[in-house]
């Protein structure tokens, strides 16, 4: 396990679990990053990432990627 | 029978463009009541006769209906509390499972949903196929394809909307959950029913089996139920070793991972699509801020130095210099109309608000581009690209696109704020966007760099510099102090798919910014332009009130003489400066005109050629750029004003802000002066001393020690600010 914010670009991840307090955990849930799901980096920037989930682009920060265990 | 239906969808599925299909030119805009999201409201094509007619509301694009984010807050008041009597559910074909996860719990409410799935055609493109008869009978809703972009499928939907409505059916949700989250589901429902709305009781059971605050604060249920029911909920999850939220969701995906191989067909292998492959370009690390440069400067060069300046010119020059004015002044003469009727008529009104409406082809022209950008998805991008940036001195990505917008008008900029979700971003954007020049301010750069400092191609350059230092300088001060203390919003935003903007959607987005611009030269603008006319021609002159012959008697020298000593530390104490400066919260391009009538030289050109002379004689080079400077960063026009006070929507915030800019700009004028005349004259006085006591003093605010938070939650400011 390691976090998202690790991974490299093009690879696809199966997401292992999702941290952080309740309630970005809920949104990142409703925006499709469930444990199970898969989640590829399209590009970095200074830490921060667009990845593929669920079919559709998300654009998230450093330190929310790091919350995501993949 | 009058029937209301509401449509909602996630962000980017193309939910305005549906809504504008569906309702052509029949719309209403407002507020949310008690917050700053947009409300869009519309009459159904073929459905407008009185009294029959249906009412389409467009709720803010959500992913779901938990109380997370203001745009799901609203959203779900407004389904709980007014039942529309349909829903239309927009579904985006290409990403149905993210899609449908928000239908889940929409099909829950008891309202009759017809699903509109969007973007059928790039599905076909695609090569995938989705069989929409088996998409109905698993979501047990009706379902139209449509293209909202091509408007196909918009007639049949409506009509199936409308019937759908208007025939009551409710509509039961297709999809169950594991055996044990049922059973806790039913004992819940069992336990509050009677006190909620019968078709409504699954989406409260299953709200309450997710401990939903907002709707367990709503229903006042005693202590005895609540107990019972965290029994049933804590027996679930210790069955399923989860958290009851996780269960709910985990079903939620589990039951749409069911539907889509029951109806989806996908193509086996998955190429990198055309969005993935423009992203790896463009969101380059190294290539993403050249780009955006270029970018940017091909709208700037385009908007504001060529077109822009052709066409400013020429409504300026030639349509109301040499076509409107003289023709209205001769018809006027003509008539025998009186001459301080035909002044105020010419001279005020019709130069005034000209003077204002000149902008407007130039921002009608980077309107275009800003909603090209928007519409084609690279907007999404610059704030993911400058996210990082301006994350350093407490702003969000988002807040570079009002700025962007500031540039050309601060009161579309301010009013682009309202896509920064997070509530202490927002604030913080409000409060800096007006530090940008915006385009009424460069008469004033013109005229102060021309007069004084013989057109030195640097003072222009170096009013965006300071623009743009006080927004750094004041993001930085302003997040260390309690105010705007706590935890930074995360990043997390989705990023539409790069496709083509359509030119009507485009000209729509184009000319709703560009109304709202002209709207306010024709209310504030016009009335204030009427009360300055009136009060540099009226006074007291010879014991006797009436017009004055000279400008020194009148109404406006005695309200400048009264303040002029405020601004004498900042080098321009004269009456006339004050008045200038005044004159310039209608309006900032006033300033130059008001000096160009207190110098006695009537109409002078955008740039005050004539006056350069006197301007020159009145003033020194520093208490000129001291002037510049104040009436870059004081408080805006009060359109802008105006704008602020509506997306504050507060008024300890409105004067807050406000008395902020004014202040800073009193600051920064004050040092600017005084330590300029010391360097340049040699002069050193008391306020000499206050300007360095000042500089360590801001120099202090700028630098004291300030820890970034690890800790990452969304404010309960957002979610809290609408109860349920």
């Amino acid at each position: 396990m390691m976090p998202l914010s690790m991974s490299e670009t093009g690879r696809m991840n199966q997401i292992r679990k999702v941290g952080g307090k309740d309630e970005t955990r809920r949104f990142l849930e409703s925006l499709g990053f469930v444990v199970g799901g898969y989640v590829t980096v399209v590009s970095e920037m200074n830490g921060n990432l667009i990845v593929n989930v669920k079919e559709s682009r998300v654009a998230i920060s450093k330190e929310m990627a790091n919350k995501i265990m993949v | 029978m009058k029937i209301k239906i509401a449509l909602a969808g996630n962000p980017n599925s193309g939910k305005t463009t549906l809504f504008n299909a569906l309702t052509g030119s029949n719309q209403f805009v407002g507020n949310w009541p008690g917050v700053t999201v947009e409300k869009k409201e519309g009459k159904i094509k073929g459905y407008t006769a009185k009294g029959d007619e249906a009412i389409l509301v467009d709720l803010p694009g959500i992913y779901s209906l938990s109380p997370y984010t203001l745009e799901e807050v609203v959203s779900r008041n407004f389904l709980l509390g007014e039942k529309p009597d349909a829903i239309i559910n927009i579904i985006d074909g290409t990403n149905l499972e993210r899609n449908l996860y928000l239908t889940t719990q929409l099909t829950e409410l008891g309202i009759p949903v017809i699903i509109a799935v969007n973007m059928m055609d790039l599905v076909k493109k695609n090569g995938e196929e989705l069989n929409v008869e088996r998409l109905a009978k698993d979501t047990g809703c009706k379902v139209v394809e449509i293209s909202a972009l091509k408007g196909e499928g918009i007639d049949q939907l409506a009509q199936r909307a409308v019937s759908m409505a208007r025939s009551g059916k409710k509509s039961q949700p297709a999809h169950s959950f594991e055996g044990c989250v049922e059973h806790a589901i039913a004992h819940i429902e069992e336990a509050i029913s009677g006190k909620v709305d019968q078709s409504m009781e699954r989406w409260y059971a299953v709200k309450l089996f997710e401990r939903d605050e907002k709707v367990r604060e709503s229903l006042k249920l005693d202590k005895a139920l609540l107990d019972h029911i965290e029994a049933d909920i804590v027996n679930c999850e210790n069955e399923m070793d989860d958290d009851a939220e996780s269960i709910i969701t985990g079903e939620r995906y589990n039951y749409i991972g069911s539907i889509i191989e029951d109806c989806y067909k996908k193509r086996v292998k998955k190429q990198m699509s055309a969005s993935d492959k423009i992203d790896r370009i463009v969101t380059n690390r190294f290539l993403a801020l050249p780009i955006f440069a270029v970018v940017m400067f091909i709208v700037y060069y385009v908007s504001v130095t060529t077109v822009g300046t052709l066409l400013t010119d020429w409504t300026n020059d030639t349509l109301f210099g040499e076509w409107i004015i003289p023709s209205a002044q001769s018809a006027l003469e003509s008539i025998d109309c009186a001459p301080w009727l035909t002044g105020l008529l010419v001279d005020g009104i019709i130069s005034g608000v000209g003077a204002v409406l000149g902008f407007v082809p130039q921002m009608l022209v980077l309107f275009i581009f800003l909603a090209f950008l928007e519409g084609c998805g690279y907007m999404a991008r610059i704030a993911f690209i400058m996210d990082r940036i301006f994350r350093k001195f407490g702003l969000s990505g988002k807040s570079f696109i009002p700025m962007l917008i500031g540039t050309g008008c601060g009161v579309p900029g301010v009013m682009a704020s309202r896509t920064i979700e997070n509530d202490r971003d927002r604030k913080m954007t409000i409060m800096t966007t007006t530090f940008i020049p915006c385009g009424a301010k460069l008469p004033i750069i013109a005229l102060i760099a021309g007069a004084l400092f013989d057109g030195a191609a640097w003072v222009a350059p170096s009013a965006y510099f300071v623009g743009i230092a006080a927004i750094i300088c004041s993001g930085i001060i302003l997040k260390k102090t309690k105010m705007f203390a706590g935890d930074p919003a995360p990043f997390v935003m989705e990023l539409p798919a790069y496709h083509l903007p359509t030119v009507g959607n485009v000209l729509r987005s184009m000319w709703e910014r560009g109304w709202s611009f002209i709207k306010k030269a024709g209310t504030i603008i016009l009335l204030s332009t009427i009360f300055v006319w009136f009060a540099q021609g009226f006074g007291f002159e010879n014991g006797s009130f009436g017009m004055v012959e000279d400008m020194e008697n009148s109404i406006l020298a005695a309200i400048g003489s009264a303040i002029a000593w405020i601004f004498a530390p900042l080098g321009w104490g004269e009456w006339k400066s004050a008045v200038a400066a005044i004159t310039g919260l209608v309006a900032k391009e006033n300033v130059v005109g008001t000096f160009g009538i207190l110098y006695g030289f009537g109409e002078v050109a955008e740039d005050g050629a004539e006056i350069w002379g006197t301007l020159a004689g009145s003033m020194t080079a520093v208490a000129a750029y001291s002037f510049l400077v104040f009436n870059l960063l004081c408080a805006p026009c009060f359109a802008a004003m105006g704008a602020i006070r509506r997306e504050m929507n507060n008024a300890k915030w409105f004067w807050f802000a406000i008395g902020y800019q004014t202040l800073l700009a009193y600051v920064v004028s004050l040092c600017v002066y005084q330590i300029g005349t010391l360097l340049t004259a040699g002069t050193f006085g008391i306020w000499t001393a206050a300007a360095f006591v000042l500089v360590i003093g801001f120099l202090y605010l700028l630098f004291r020690p300030y820890r970034e938070s690890q800790n990452l939650t969304v404010p309960k400011s957002i979610a809290g600010k609408v109860r349920a």
